[in-house]
């Protein structure tokens, strides 16, 4: 524990494993994986990748799942692809992995287990430009491919109050305005690339932000519902944003008509995606799956009694492939409400 | 000396006959009153090895986290779901009945109309939650929807409710000991209670009440061992005719008979003097008792016919049979007795009883059998026919059988025992420890007991085969976020072992309450690094959870089995042994193991471990007695060598018959060489005095056959029926019991006039 504490925030992968030396011994690839807690899948060329709890990531093609090795035990929460090849993995102690061969081998770019906080999504726009955002507030930033990566602090999304507070500690107390500061921010959920560019950056309280310069800065959108939102997915020329308690919200690309959807059930919404035949789904706690047509009109059309339920993805087969609390399984396989 | 003494013996038992026919009446009419008072008896810490480490651990964390003795009942709604009032109704009456059944730790029944049953859940402005069945339940549409909503929140599915809503659980854990009367639990009047207070009371066209557990399973073992009583009473019938058949006199078929049954009441009479009761694991030892009994009276009443055929009067025959089967007859019995009692090695308590009844039993059989029966016979007068040509039919009949004393017959057949034997250890190497079956393997696959473990199984992602691992940490160890990540690593690796169905422990539910801290995010689903968010989620974890003690510094790691058969307790076993070394720590110990399967294990490594020297010492002691009463190496190896080759062929059936060793079946060895050895004790004690005389192997076997030959055979084919109408019990262990030792009585039969002979020709080559 004492190591720990004196380790640099931004680690090099090496170094990384250092500082788990005191974490129980590990054994990574274990047969129940692709039944334990996975929370994102998504495609990479011709396979799924999914990642879950204990650093997991699965590999799937034509319907069969296999895990492999990952440099870290901690819970990855978002898996993204750039390309078939180029990938990140996020996850809890500001995890941060990479592969560059489609999911199969990946390296530590970044850990900070010392933090607390974990990194809920990422996102990158070219090879070399991306961002990891998560808990309190974590925004990275890297311009190399994820080499180095650079802390950022969105204090334009503050609320007032909390905002003019922080300005009076950095003068007073800067040891508390340290403090305060890592704390302050919302939870950054989400964060997407919606097709004209912009970036749009979903989180806790309501949280609804939008940016129009690669992720610089962002401007709360005017939005009126303040729990958290999970996910946000453009779809049928619309943006939707999802999230506690099933409330989930449609915008034209102005962003500021919000409706509600009139949803069946009052379980949290965690994921979303379009199939390649454009029907959006939403799936969430409660292993609730609803489906949502041009008129933003969602319909229950499956549910995993008890299992709750965080992403799904579309294989090559048209096939859509659903993870949760249990692993990962086809939505045709899933029972009916 | 021996015969002086024996000669001395028999003098004075046959001048005071009359003293010795009150004795025994006197001691009979006392044990008889004793055995009236004999108690069905099954305590559950009579089945477990009190001394083994698992059980150590089992013992020392009982008070906190329940033992392995539980119960549960699963209320099933036939229609396939749940729902509606009147099952709601059913289930709580069936909650509240189990709850009020004396012996059940009231503290402990759980099901979703316990009020600890709770859930929570996330709402805008934090938490919210409360009982499954809110306090202000009604049992209505509505109220059932509600209450629906909340089984789903609390995540209970699979647990207390079926996972396909067909019906939900009551579990109870049970007490050693009424609080009340302090007295131990009457496990087969609880299980009684069962079937009449939840049974008998709730189910219905629709309502279908599963029970299983320990206390359920002895009680149908006890229904099912009354049977027993039936099965005695056919195999006396069978065996009266056979008597008959061997001795054509009424009065030397009822006597022998007579003198079985006594030493029966003495045997059960004996078990209240000693303290003990009958439990249905040892009710086969009366059969086994009057089955000896009887072989030996057989041997008497043959020794006494074939004397008065000679034309002695039959006093005078009774007299002589006493002497010359006194000896040979006490060797055996001893040797059964001190067979039974090296059942005693095996640390369970069970076991332990059944050595010392069986033994008790084989014991007064010498006086009642040996002893009183040649007194009684000898008020009698015995008429037979004369019967001319009887020797020469004899002879005639059992000349065939002597050419195996033939040295060129002998070694083809000693060959082919070796052969045999070279099948039987390659069978043996296949036989498993423990249960092979699922479901209580005391019981028949199709028993109403096993149907409904099996239903449980099916719909429960819990069983009563569970194993609990004790981490055994230190005061306030689960505020700690490197204990908890070890007992979840510990959880997560061996919950990865095949046969493991689920696993439950501090680590995972924690972990799912830091989720429900926030917001109900399953990405949340970790053990917090902070310290203050890790103490946030533990304290919502009451101890009643059963997941953790009073200062956290003792936290179980359960285990959930999909059976209990050997070969998957093995693997989880080994493996959690595998995994906990590779974890513990001075200060966080895994320890092995407690919960039903920690018992089965600790069992299973009792009986592996016993069987060995529990060998040794059966034969060690049938050796030193061969040896004590032939003074002849040669011939005590003749006769251990074919006990020996049958053991294994025995093992060998075992394997073939998926029979386990088990506490069941461990004794069936120890008995099989104990009554097995009396066989070529009868034959070779003739013959061995005959040998010393200097006659031909050849003659010396066949004088010996037509004295007692067909004694033996007639024993083997009585203690072989005695035993062969446990096929059709209730019981599967009594059929299995039933199936080795019929083996074992008939294959070692043959190896006394087969085999046995054989040796002796090749021990003594110079006399043909």
């Amino acid at each position: 524990m004492l190591l720990r504490k004196f380790l640099p925030l931004a680690c090099i992968p090496l170094l990384g494993s250092v500082a788990l030396a005191d974490e129980p011994a590990r054994d990574q690839l274990q047969p129940n994986a692709p039944q334990s807690l996975l929370l994102d899948i998504t495609r990479a060329g011709d396979a799924l990748v999914a990642v879950g709890e204990r650093g997991h990531v699965l590999i799937g093609k034509d319907a069969i799942w296999q895990q492999v090795a990952t440099p870290s035990a901690s819970q990855l929460t978002k898996v993204f692809f750039l390309d078939d090849k180029l990938g990140w993995a996020v996850g809890h102690d500001a995890t941060i992995l990479h592969t560059d061969d489609g999911g199969l081998s990946w390296v530590k770019q970044f850990e900070a287990p010392s933090r607390e906080r974990p990194f809920m999504d990422v996102l990158f726009t070219s090879a070399s430009d991306g961002m990891a955002i998560g808990a309190y507030g974590l925004f990275f930033t890297t311009n190399d491919g994820g080499k180095n990566w650079q802390e950022a602090f969105h204090d334009e999304l503050l609320g007032e109050e909390d905002a003019a507070y922080l300005n009076e500690l950095k003068e007073t107390d800067p040891e508390g305005y340290a403090l305060e500061k890592a704390s302050l921010l919302p939870h950054f959920n989400r964060i997407i690339r919606l097709d004209d560019g912009r970036l749009l950056m979903v989180g806790e309280l309501g949280l609804v932000a939008v940016s129009s310069d690669g992720g610089a800065r962002f401007s709360r959108v005017n939005f009126d519902y303040d729990g958290s939102m999970f996910n946000a997915i453009e779809a049928h020329g619309k943006v939707f944003v999802m999230g506690l308690r099933g409330h989930a919200f449609a915008a034209g690309l102005g962003l500021d008509d919000w409706q509600q959807l009139s949803l069946p059930v009052e379980s949290s919404i965690n994921g979303a995606l379009v199939s390649s035949k454009g029907g959006l789904y939403l799936v969430g706690n409660a292993g609730v799956v609803l489906a949502v047509n041009d008129n933003a009109e969602a319909e229950l059309v499956a549910r995993r009694q008890g299992e709750n339920l965080l992403a799904g993805a579309e294989d090559k087969q048209g096939r859509i492939w659903l993870v949760g609390a249990k692993g990962v399984f086809a939505l045709d396989s899933a029972q009916t409400k | 000396m021996l015969e002086k003494l024996v000669n001395g013996f028999e003098s004075f038992l046959f001048r005071h006959r009359g003293w010795v026919i009150t004795l025994f009446a006197l001691l009979t009419v006392f044990l008889g009153y004793q055995a009236s008072q004999l108690k069905m008896d099954a305590a559950f810490v009579k089945n477990i090895p009190l001394n083994h480490s698992y059980m150590q651990t089992y013992l020392k964390h009982q008070k906190d986290f329940g033992g392995a003795n539980s119960i549960m009942v699963a209320v099933e709604d036939t229609r396939g779901n749940i729902f509606n009032p009147e099952f709601f109704d059913a289930l709580k009456n069936v909650h509240d009945q189990l709850f009020f059944i004396p012996g059940v730790d009231r503290a402990q029944v759980k099901s979703i109309y316990s009020p600890s049953t709770r859930f929570t859940e996330v709402v805008e402005d934090g938490f919210a939650g409360g009982p499954v069945i809110p306090s202000e339940f009604v049992n209505d549409a509505q109220g059932l929807e509600i209450v629906r909503d909340n089984i789903e929140k609390a995540g209970i599915v699979g647990r207390l409710i079926a996972e396909d809503y067909s019906a939900a659980m009551v579990s109870a854990q049970l007490m050693d000991f009424d609080p009340q009367t302090n007295a131990p639990l009457d496990t087969i009047a609880f299980a009684a209670k069962l079937e009449s207070e939840l049974r008998g009371k709730f189910e219905t066209d629709t309502i279908k009440v599963h029970i299983i557990g320990f206390a359920k399973m002895a009680g149908d073992v006890a229904d099912g061992a009354k049977g027993v009583v039936l099965f005695f009473l056919i195999a006396i019938a069978i065996t009266a005719v056979m008597v008959f058949l061997f001795s054509r006199s009424l009065v030397l078929t009822l006597l022998p008979l007579a003198c079985s049954l006594i030493a029966v009441v003495w045997q059960l009479g004996l078990l209240t003097v000693v303290g003990f009761g009958l439990d249905p694991m040892s009710i086969l030892v009366p059969f086994l008792v009057f089955a000896i009994g009887v072989s030996h009276g057989v041997q008497i009443i043959n020794a006494v016919r074939q004397r008065v055929l000679d034309g002695q009067a039959t006093k005078a025959a009774a007299a002589s049979a006493f002497r010359s089967l006194l000896v040979p007859g006490g060797v055996a019995l001893l040797s059964d007795t001190v067979g039974f009692i090296t059942l005693l090695a095996i640390d369970i308590g069970i076991i332990r009883e059944l050595a010392i009844s069986a033994s008790l039993g084989v014991a007064v059989i010498i006086f009642t059998n040996l002893i009183l029966l040649p007194v009684v016979i000898s008020f009698f007068d015995i008429k037979t026919k004369e019967d001319a040509g009887r020797a020469e039919r004899a002879q005639a009949f059992w000349k065939p059988f002597s050419v195996f004393a033939n040295l060129k017959v002998a070694v083809v057949v000693v060959l082919a025992t070796l052969g045999l034997y070279g099948l039987g250890l390659k069978g043996a190497a296949d036989m498993k420890i423990g249960d092979l079956q699922g479901g209580a393997p005391a019981l028949h696959a199709d028993s109403r007991y096993n149907q409904d473990t099996f239903f449980i199984t099916d719909h429960f992602s819990i069983t009563t085969d569970v194993m609990t691992v004790i981490v055994e940490a230190f005061p306030e160890a689960c505020t700690y976020h490197d204990v908890l990540e070890r007992i979840g690593e510990f959880e997560w690796q061996v919950g990865n072992t095949v046969g493991v169905e689920s696993t439950a422990s501090l680590a995972s539910v924690a972990r799912k309450v830091n989720a429900g801290f926030n917001e109900g995010n399953p990405k949340w689903e970790v053990l917090p690094r902070n310290t203050a968010s890790l103490v946030q989620a533990v304290g919502q974890i009451p101890t009643t959870s059963g997941l953790l003690n009073a200062d956290c510094s003792v936290m179980p790691v359960y285990f959930f089995l999909k059976d209990h058969k050997a070969e998957t307790i093995e693997h989880v076993i080994a493996k959690s042994k595998a995994v906990a070394e590779k974890l513990n720590t001075d200060k966080v110990q895994f320890k092995l193991a407690s919960g039903p399967v920690g018992v089965m294990a600790a069992t299973n490594e009792a009986v592996a471990e016993a069987q060995t020297p529990m060998m040794l010492y059966v034969y060690g002691a049938v050796f030193v007695l061969c040896l004590l009463s032939f003074r002849s190496l040669r011939a005590t190896v003749a006769v251990i060598l074919p006990l020996y080759v049958v053991s294994t062929l025995a093992q060998a059936l075992m394997a073939k018959l998926e029979i386990g060793l088990a506490v069941s079946t461990l004794p069936v060895i120890a008995l099989g060489v104990g009554i097995g050895v009396d066989y070529g004790i009868y034959i070779l004690s003739t013959m061995a005095v005959k040998l010393r005389d200097g006659m031909a192997v050849q003659q010396a076997y066949l004088e010996a056959l037509q004295e007692r030959g067909s004694a033996v055979i007639f024993t083997g084919l009585t203690l072989a029926i005695g035993v062969s109408t446990w096929f059709f019990s209730a019981l599967k262990f009594q059929m299995d019991m039933g199936i080795l030792l019929t083996f074992m009585f008939l294959v070692n039969m043959l190896g006394a006039i087969i085999i046995l002979p054989a040796l002796t020709a090749l021990f003594w080559p110079k006399r043909r």
